[in-house]
């Protein structure tokens, strides 16, 4: 079924390597951009995307635009894994009003890593609801700024009304093992989400 | 007037020109992390090409993500998009996207956590 999706092999000595990707969210200047920075190998690249959309299913405010059209800049960076499969890290702006284009960046992932600053708990609400009801394996990353931790993480976690079952980990944007860590906490959540799901009939 | 040649500020362009006003691909789902790679046709065939067909093609002699094609030759994704997909269609360049079922494929999943954990 997937053979037109391949690489045709009569025209290349070798094949690309399989892209898989986690999508990075937050709040603007949460450490989005500085985790991608922290563990891809290439500079983090920067795309404009003008995303026009019918905004009418997430508008909440009773208008009901036809169309908006909104320029998202995204940041991204990439791992190679091995010698055929290449992580990509995309970092995207995790407000509320950019939610109906997420769609295209989260279709595929793997899973998501949503970075929180506790000063500013609400930037990360919108992705918060976005990936819980798209159903993407996520985890809810507190940014250490400075070393410092502003709240117990039980309160974050219950300000942020995440079930137990989301995993809740504290990182650091700037040092490259933490961030790998913590996207390894995303991807060992959607191991056991994936293996839920070809457990059950 | 018509002496404005030499202005260097290309985003005077609509980006979709570049595109023959398409926006859509000929494959137009094709993701934003597929990998692009020139193929021995496309590297053969780069003095027939106009110049952004022509950048990627030489760009995507190493391989890269139409996302980095975007970023690399400043154009909007959506542009990237069309013009990846176009030269996949004449074979100009070979494509890898990502296969539907990588969420729930338990082996890649495990493959990238391991990848992961070798890192330093």
């Amino acid at each position: 079924m997937d053979s037109n999706r391949s690489a045709d092999p009569v025209l290349a000595p070798k094949k690309p390597p399989a892209p898989v990707k986690i999508v990075i969210a937050g709040g603007f200047g949460v450490g989005k951009t500085t985790a991608v920075a922290s563990i891809s190998e290439i500079p983090p690249l920067r795309t404009e995307a003008v995303m026009t959309s019918a905004a009418a299913e997430i508008d909440r405010t009773g208008h009901v635009p036809s169309k908006t059209t909104t320029t998202v800049a995204m940041d991204f960076g990439c791992i190679t894994i091995d010698d055929d499969v290449k992580l990509y890290l995309f970092g995207t702006p995790g407000q509320d009003r950019f939610g109906f284009m997420w769609h295209d960046l989260v279709v595929g992932a793997l899973g998501a890593l949503v970075i929180v600053d506790t000063r500013r708990l609400d930037d990360c609400y919108p992705a918060v609801d976005y990936f819980e009801k798209a159903g993407v394996p996520f985890v809810v990353a507190v940014n250490k700024f400075d070393g410092m931790l502003n709240h117990d993480l039980n309160d974050v976690r219950w300000a942020l009304a995440v079930s137990d079952e989301v995993p809740l980990v504290t990182f650091d944007a700037r040092e490259k093992l933490s961030v790998r860590d913590a996207l390894l906490a995303v991807l060992r959540k959607a191991f056991s989400r994936a293996q839920t799901r070809t457990a059950a009939p | 007037m018509s002496g404005r040649a030499d202005d260097p500020d290309v985003s005077l362009l609509r980006p979709y020109l570049m595109t023959s006003g398409r926006t859509k691909p000929v494959d137009h789902t094709i993701e934003i992390e597929a990998q692009v790679m020139t193929s021995n046709l496309g590297a053969t065939s780069v003095q027939n090409l106009t110049f952004e067909r022509r950048d990627i093609i030489s760009l995507c002699r190493r391989t890269m993500s139409v996302a980095e094609v975007a970023a690399m030759l400043k154009l909007h994704i959506g542009v990237a998009r069309v013009l990846v997909a176009d030269l996949a269609a004449l074979g100009y360049v070979v494509i890898r996207r990502p296969e539907a079922e990588t969420p729930q494929d338990l082996r890649m999943i495990e493959r990238v956590i391991r990848g992961l954990e070798s890192l330093r």
